[in-house]
């Protein structure tokens, strides 16, 4: 049986423990609160940005220098896969369903014959690639702090995929994300980022401004669309970091809640054994004492 | 005399966002002056000043912006901006000291900067638009 003192101090940990997870819940509701409002001071931009590129898309005919960045590069044999996730860790599920959805991508693709690379984006998927398939990383970024460094951040991914890109070193590449659905869900997602999917957002368009009266470009379309479809990466970018960002400080709420009301049943189920054990310390001894009255 | 709606927008936040009388935008060929009623355009931006006038044709807020786009109706008049700041929370002595510095280092990036850096101090420099 153990002593009540072992007890007490499991107690005691246990208890502060949950003073921590409850202070990390804290932390991170109110963190949840900045990116969300950051992910939606984001949205006009993008929305904007979208809408524009839609317009202009129809007239990419020509598959040559940044355009390529629509239109593609005719092949599909090399892909790079960039997973996003946390750079740190007690956030749930979080981390470890990119870096499974991820690994399973990049499984089903060599399946398939291709080549694949991969660029983590945040320490957790940076560490966990490198353990499993470390030939294939060509490139990580750490430590982005999103929701403090703000636009520069993404250009540095977005400059260093461009760079590749027109390098030739891959055809397509795939983005894998949490999307921010609500504070306690997020839901893995895959966004094909080069090239540039601009159908659905297309038709959408079409059907709304479909009476829209034409544009004057200036200075003409291919020039705006050149200058267009390298910001508009990035500014993808952008946003699933920021969704990202969002979506962590979720699951870090929702698991730290978890953690926190599990050290408060704990404590509740070592106190009764504290209490229990006290007390059968002290029949004991009324025992011992009522037996050695008797034997006199 | 009629408003134009303007809106402002850098990848961070909506920036500005209220009816005016008169923008003046860095359009890649040349400024356009945009009054209510513009026609329909789509043009690129330069790095340079966006001013912004009421319907009384004075100075409300100036911006300077680097790269971006202008969508141009003649209802409203969008500005994507990769980033503004406001003209008069520039400092020049800053600036100068940044051009300078940049213009020890030679490389694409720096190149970049320093033509933007040149073009912010060429925006607090000037003084025509102040009045229109």
């Amino acid at each position: 049986m153990p002593s009540l003192k072992d007890i007490k101090t499991q107690i005691n940990s246990v208890g502060s423990t949950k003073k921590i997870t409850s202070a990390m819940k804290m932390v991170a509701a109110s963190k949840l609160r900045r990116s969300q409002e950051k992910a939606e001071a984001a949205r006009p931009y993008s929305s904007r940005l979208e809408e524009m590129l839609s317009s202009l898309a129809s007239s990419a005919a020509s598959g040559e220098g940044i355009i390529k960045l629509l239109t593609g590069t005719g092949n599909d044999q090399n892909y790079i896969v960039v997973p996003v996730s946390a750079d740190r860790g007690l956030c749930g599920g979080f981390n470890s369903s990119i870096n499974r959805e991820t690994f399973k991508l990049v499984k089903s693709l060599e399946g398939n014959g291709k080549k694949v690379q991969l660029m983590p984006v945040g320490k957790k998927s940076r560490d966990f690639f490198n353990r499993v398939m470390k030939a294939q990383i060509i490139e990580s970024f750490v430590d982005l702090n999103v929701s403090s460094t703000g636009y520069e951040s993404a250009l540095n991914i977005s400059n260093k995929l461009q760079e590749l890109y027109f390098e030739g070193k891959f055809d397509k590449c795939i983005l894998v994300f949490n999307k921010f659905k609500s504070a306690i869900s997020q839901e893995v997602t895959q966004q094909q980022l080069i090239p540039l999917d601009v159908s659905n957002s297309a038709k959408e368009e079409e059907k709304e401004n479909s009476s829209n009266a034409i544009y004057d470009y200036e200075p003409d379309e291919e020039t705006i669309l050149k200058d267009l479809l390298p910001k508009n990466v990035s500014i993808q970018i952008f946003k699933v970091l920021l969704e990202s960002d969002a979506g962590e400080q979720g699951a870090r709420m929702a698991a730290m809640d978890n953690a926190t009301r599990n050290a408060g049943e704990m404590i509740d189920s070592l106190t009764l054994k504290y209490n229990r054990t006290r007390q059968a310390f002290i029949t004991k001894e009324l025992i011992e004492i009522i037996s050695g009255a008797e034997s006199i | 005399m009629a408003t134009i709606s303007f809106d402002l927008v850098s990848p961070e936040n909506l920036i500005f966002n209220d009816d005016v009388g008169t923008i003046i935008v860095p359009g890649k060929d040349g400024d356009l002056g945009v009054l209510p009623g513009h026609s329909q355009v789509m043009s690129s931006l330069r790095s340079g000043r966006v001013m912004v006038y009421s319907e009384d044709k004075n100075l409300v807020k100036s911006f300077f912006v680097s790269g971006g786009f202008a969508e141009i109706n003649p209802e409203k008049c969008i500005v994507l901006a990769e980033s503004v700041v406001e003209l008069n929370s520039l400092d020049k002595s800053s600036i100068e000291r940044e051009i300078e510095e940049l213009g020890s280092k030679e490389s694409k990036e720096s190149e970049e900067l320093l033509s933007i850096a040149k073009a912010k101090l060429e925006a607090i420099t000037v003084s025509f638009y102040d009045k229109i």
